[in-house]
This record gives structure tokens, C-alpha cells and sequence, in this order.
């Protein structure tokens, strides 16, 4: 299946996303986060596309523009094809539904996402820190995270 | 070429009878220093690169008496520090230092371990340095160390147990070293210098220790 038969599918699939205008080197949409798990389960569930595999999901700090992007690399292994969804959040309320009832593997995948970024997974069942201890403040990949016990290069 | 001073030869023998005499000092200091137990503590790429290549065949960890490398802190009396240490690690490390069985030693190996290294600033989680946690007798600086260097400090660890301890004042510890390969000195050279060490430790030749006794005459 070639790019642009992938994206007609998509959009055909849900109206709502659109292909994304950042430079890639795979396809990427961009999706609003109402119409994410929609999104994703017929991402999955398409006999055409089937991308049954999370391959990762991360999200980045754009602290100038306000914004969470969320990034979730999907990967379809009978047609070998790569596929990036994009969803943007606002970084005041950063609350996105979980997709762990698709890819139970979101579940790892979204606490640590939370516990390095702060970003909330809305019916998420056990959104706990993963990686840090229970009782830390803060969340430390933020742009904008300080504490005490880091050091600043001398000028 | 000296890298390590050698012990004065520790062997006297008293005139008049068949006795040799030893320190008994001597004799601990001298097989701990030969029968390092060491407990890997392998959090990073130091522990593949250097601390699994010098136990590996090439270097061969186990021609220098630190050869059963223990998963036990029971059972280890010698922890190799290889990699960098996280906040959520270090009380870990420190309950792994306190059972480990008097005497111990630590040798911290690589950049992060000594100090943190690249991630001494702008860190959230990283420790400047295993001696925030527990005490550290020889630092092996590199990043990663070449196995070499491990060798090396092996080296100037055994020697520090030789000259050091008496078992008159257990716990009196040295003073940390920094143990730098001198500037053209090659892994032949180290390897040379341990084997010819181990050889002059582990052989007494006690015909010719008995030899220079004077015996008396009519015995």
C-alpha cells in the first residue's frame, strides 16, 4: 500500500485526521484527542491497514508553543508498514484517554509517559510512577522541571 | 619496571634452629590480597566493556586470584563498581556494601562511578559519585576503562592490602588512590608484572631459606 492509499484509507476511516505537515521519515497523522482510541482501534481492527503492534509511544515538550505532542509509532507486520500518530494536547491540561484497552502494552507505555512528563491518561487502570520513586515531585523530562539536587554547568 | 612495590622478602630465619619465621600480619594481607572474591555491580555499559572483557578469556581476571565473581554480597569481599549510579540505586548499593563481609574493598571503575561523569550536570537522577554512598579505595578513571586499567587497578588494590592492614587495628582503612596506567606502559607489561608477583608471592623456597642456616655442628 503506498503513502497516499494509506492516508485515503485513514481519512475515509475517521474525518477528523489529517495527515500531518511535519517532515517525516514515515507517514504521519495528526488526530484530535476525542477521536484517538476511535482512531486506533480502526487502525487496528482494518483488515487493510492492521497495525497490531505498538511499537512505542512517547510525547514530547514543546514549552514555547504551549503544547504536549503525543507520539504513538504503530507498526503493521503483514504489510510492513510504518504509521505515527500524532495528537496534541495543551500543556495546562494535558489529559488524553488511554489506548491501553486496544494495546494492553500502552498501560507501561502510558505510566511512563506520565511519570517523566505529567501528562494524564483519562479511564487509565493503574496510572502510577513507573520509574521513579512513589513520592516524587515534579516530572523531570518537562522543559520547564527544577529541583535542589540538580547542577547547572558553570558559566 | 616497578608498577607495584614488592614486599620485602617475608621470610627470616632464626640462628641456631630449624625455625623460619613469618608475620603473621603478612600472612593474611597476603592471601587476601590473592583471594579477592569480587561482587559485580554492572549498571551500565562499564560493566560490559571492561568488567566482563577482563573476566573474559583474553584478560583473564582469574590468572590474579579475583576469579569466582560472586552474585552473593555474602559472599564477595571486593565490589567492582561499573556504571552509573541513580538516586532509586543507591540505597540498594548501600545495603549491598553493609552485607558484604568484613574486610571489604571497592573499586570504582569509570567516569559516572567516580563522578558522575557526562551526567554530572542538568541530571535529575544520577549520583555525582559512588563515594556520596559508600567508601571507595581505588578509583579507575576512563570512560569506559580499558580492561587493563581494571587489571591495574587490581593491582594497586593488592598492594594497598599488603602494605596496609594489620590485624592489630582492624577497620583502619587507606587512604583512596587513583590508579592511572603510566604513560607508556602496554597490557603485556601489566600482565608480565602480576604473574612475575604472584610467582614471587606464591613460591618460598624454603631449601634455600633453610639453606643459609648455620647449622651447629654436631647435630
Amino acid at each position: 500500500m503506498t503513502t497516499e492509499e494509506l492516508f485515503q484509507v485513514i481519512t475515509e476511516l475517521e474525518p477528523s485526521a489529517k495527515q500531518s505537515e511535519k517532515t517525516s521519515d514515515r507517514p504521519t497523522v495528526e488526530v484530535p484527542p476525542e477521536a484517538l482510541v476511535a482512531l486506533m482501534q480502526k487502525l487496528r481492527d482494518d483488515p487493510r491497514l492492521s497495525f497490531n503492534m505498538l511499537l512505542a509511544h512517547t510525547a514530547v515538550d514543546w514549552l514555547e508553543e504551549r503544547l504536549f505532542e503525543m507520539v504513538y509509532q504503530l507498526y503493521s507486520p503483514q504489510n510492513q508498514q510504518y504509521l505515527a500518530v500524532l495528537v496534541y494536547v495543551p500543556r495546562n491540561n494535558p489529559v488524553v484517554p488511554t489506548i491501553s484497552s486496544i494495546w494492553r502494552i500502552a498501560e507501561f507505555q502510558e505510566r511512563e509517559v506520565y511519570d517523566l512528563l505529567g501528562v494524564l491518561y483519562d479511564e487509565h487502570p493503574d496510572l502510577r510512577r513507573l520509574f521513579l520513586e512513589d513520592d516524587w515531585t515534579g516530572f523531570p523530562l518537562r522543559k520547564s522541571y527544577q529541583d535542589d539536587f540538580i547542577l547547572e554547568r558553570p558559566k | 619496571m616497578g608498577l607495584v612495590k614488592k614486599e620485602e622478602y617475608a621470610f627470616d630465619t632464626m640462628p641456631g634452629v630449624d625455625v623460619v619465621l613469618t608475620k603473621i600480619d603478612y600472612v593474611v594481607n597476603w592471601a587476601r590480597s590473592n583471594s579477592l572474591w569480587p561482587l559485580t555491580f554492572g549498571t551500565s555499559c562499564c560493566a560490559i566493556e571492561m568488567l566482563m572483557a577482563t573476566g573474559g578469556p583474553r584478560h583473564d581476571l582469574a590468572r590474579f586470584g579475583a576469579e569466582v565473581t560472586r552474585p552473593s554480597p555474602r559472599q564477595a569481599d571486593l565490589l567492582i563498581l561499573a556504571g552509573t549510579i541513580v538516586k532509586r540505586m543507591a540505597p540498594r548499593l548501600r545495603t549491598l556494601y553493609d552485607q558484604m563481609a568484613e574486610p571489604r574493598y571497592v573499586i570504582a571503575t569509570g567516569a559516572c562511578t567516580i563522578s558522575g561523569g557526562p551526567f554530572l550536570y542538568h541530571s535529575y537522577s544520577t549520583i555525582r559519585g559512588a563515594d556520596e554512598i559508600i567508601p571507595v579505595d581505588v578509583y579507575v578513571p576512563g570512560c569506559p576503562p580499558r580492561p587493563e586499567s581494571l587489571l591495574h587497578g587490581l593491582l594497586t588494590l593488592q598492594k594497598l592490602i599488603k602494605e596496609g592492614q594489620t590485624i592489630r587495628k582492624p577497620g583502619v582503612r587507606h587512604k583512596p588512590v587513583i590508579s592511572e596506567i603510566p604513560e607508556g606502559v602496554s597490557r603485556e607489561d601489566i600482565t608480565a608484572e602480576m604473574v612475575e608477583l604472584l610467582e614471587h608471592d606464591s613460591v618460598v623456597n624454603i631449601e634455600e631459606t633453610l639453606g643459609n642456616l648455620e647449622r651447629p655442628t654436631g647435630i
